[in-house]
């Protein structure tokens, strides 16, 4: 079933200001799906116009089959949203402010106390249950942010980067909590700059610059289609020689750090240069202290992608 | 439970805090049992209509239109909290509609702004015992007063929080309007006898009328003077909640 349904989508302010632009996006239920842009690029404003918080300049929206121009509330009813600015009441505690949001969401009270109790356990906030919101961490609160949009109950949950300011065992429980409640049937979409989130979360990922949808793939696909098996290999050998840079410049792509000791080259042909890198090193009896070949990762695909299009934009 | 009544509880829970108590009990005491009997040696007798009061009785009636106006000042911080901590809009991302979230401050003022006088009505009335007479309309005019002084006083300060955005000019701007009501009005003295262009002044504040209204109801002094400043309090109590509820309105995020 499709939960998110947008034709030629677009949002702009005043004359000069296109934040969003025709953006078209199919997403079916039961997924992660993860939204990636560069600062500025029209994520936020996205999920605004997805949430309903404002209405588009032109083009439609369905949200599970229903017209966002028409029935905002109805979807507001239906989904979860943890905006990217933190949002709390000061005064209340941590398990105050969960039951009261509980509340606003007519929850009864029987099952907020239960749901209260479940997620101060899943989010780690046991210790800080009676600390008021205005004395936590950015983290901390932060946590208490994500932990309180599963008091209420939701087919689709929107995170606007979620995990900023968690350190990485948080980040880490969250995304496996996330992952359980994608297993019940929840729908997520997904806004992050962490690339190794999306890599590790996501099922499909959507790449928006200036407002515009790039590309819509897997994480994987993405990383074979534009990664181009390009793979990096890492040296790092005892002592960097003067002559070194001369010794190795026929191979392509090799960068030389005199100060860490290290050799980096990229290559779609990761195995013939390795050889001939190393058949030149053991030629010269320079010692290898450490070698590593790692694929390309999501991050370079995506500023592969952004480049290309800045490039074509000019 | 409609969204409206759930709204009213969250506004509740989150302005009930112990400083806010304080603010809105300890002060008028201060003001009622301290200031009111030491200016006594000072002011003796409050003309106020037929009548002549005392100054506590005439004191006591002017906190209850006092603490109000304070409880109002619930609005706008309510407003300017919910933006400046992000819940203005998470609230709009849930099942609420703007209107939901205007008539629920209101509410919530109105509520607030309706026990406060009863809180003073309650706690001052051995001041003004001798002095009051109940008639038929007394509560109905002290609610009427309390309802229609909390939209007043609420539109003001929830007009102030939408348009500004730091917390320095909306602490300054909010504390001087207030200011400005609290003390160029009848609520701690009487304007006969206040040159010009004091007594002008004490004319173009709503507090004035507001407190006007309230004794007329205390001590039975219905004049048509006072039922032309409730029909201005009312004018102008929908003006500003109309002014207020478009500048909500237009609030974007």
């Amino acid at each position: 079933m499709l939960c998110i349904n947008a034709k030629q989508l677009s949002k702009s302010y005043g004359s000069s200001t296109l934040a969003v632009n025709n953006l078209d996006l199919s997403i079916e239920s039961g997924q992660i799906f993860g939204f990636l842009g560069p600062n500025g690029a029209g994520k936020s404003t996205t999920i605004k116009l997805l949430t309903t918080l404002i209405q588009p300049s032109s083009g439609s929206l369905e949200i599970f089959g229903l017209d966002a121009s028409k029935y905002p509330l109805q979807i507001r009813s239906k989904i979860g949203v943890v905006l990217q600015q933190p949002s709390y009441e000061p005064t209340l505690s941590v398990e105050k402010s969960l039951d009261k949001y509980g509340m606003m969401w007519n929850i009864p009270s029987n099952i907020r106390k239960k749901r209260v109790e479940q997620l101060l356990i899943d989010f780690e906030l046991i210790q800080i249950r009676k600390k008021r919101n205005e004395d936590l961490s950015i983290g901390q609160r932060r946590r208490v942010q994500v932990a309180r949009e599963f008091m209420h109950d939701m087919d689709l949950l929107f995170l606007d980067e979620p995990t900023v300011g968690l350190d990485p065992a948080s980040r880490r429980k969250l995304f496996d909590f996330l992952k359980s409640k994608v297993k019940a049937g929840l729908t997520i979409f997904y806004t992050t700059h962490a690339l190794p989130d999306v890599e590790y979360l996501c099922d499909n990922v959507a790449m928006i610059n200036n407002g515009r949808i790039l590309i819509i793939d897997t994480p994987e696909s993405l990383k074979q289609t534009y990664g181009n098996r390009e793979k990096i290999i890492k040296i790092r050998i005892a002592k960097t020689t003067n002559d070194l840079k001369k010794l190795l410049e026929k191979i392509p792509n090799c960068v030389i750090d005199p100060r860490l000791n290290t050799i980096m080259i990229k290559s779609n042909v990761s195995e013939n240069i390795l050889s001939d890198t190393l058949h030149i090193l053991n030629q010269q009896n320079i010692t290898i202290d450490d070698l590593s070949i790692t694929p390309t990762n999501l991050e370079e695909t995506f500023l592969k992608i952004i480049s290309e299009q800045n490039a074509s934009n000019y | 439970m409609h969204p409206i009544i759930r709204l009213i509880n969250r506004n509740l829970t989150i302005s009930l805090h112990p400083g806010f108590l304080i603010w809105q009990i300890i002060f008028p005491l201060i003001y009622i049992f301290v200031a009111g009997f030491a200016y006594t040696s000072l002011i003796n007798d409050v003309p106020f209509g037929n009548k002549n009061l005392n100054y506590p009785a005439f004191l006591t009636t002017g906190m209850i239109g006092f603490n109000i106006m304070n409880s109002t000042l619930v609005s706008g911080i309510i407003i300017w909290n919910d933006r400046r901590h992000g819940m203005f809009e998470q609230i709009m991302s849930g099942p609420f509609t703007r209107a939901h979230y205007i008539i629920s401050n209101i509410c919530t003022i109105g509520i607030i702004g309706i026990v406060s006088a009863f809180l003073i009505v309650l706690i001052g009335y051995p001041v003004f015992a001798d002095s009051v007479e109940f008639q038929i309309y007394t509560i109905p005019l002290i609610i009427f007063a309390s309802v229609i002084g909390s939209i007043l006083f609420g539109s003001i300060a929830s007009i102030i929080s939408t348009r500004l955005k730091s917390s320095e000019g909306f602490n300054v701007i909010l504390n001087t309007v207030f200011l400005f009501f609290a003390f160029v009005s009848t609520a701690f003295y009487p304007a006969s006898g206040t040159p010009e262009p004091l007594f002008t002044a004490f004319y173009l504040n709503p507090l004035t009328y507001l407190v006007d209204v309230i004794r007329a109801g205390m001590f039975g002094v219905i004049t048509e003077f006072v039922l032309v400043e409730m029909f201005l309090l009312i004018s102008l109590a929908f003006s500003l909640f109309f002014i207020a509820t478009k500048l909500l309105t237009r609030l974007d995020f």
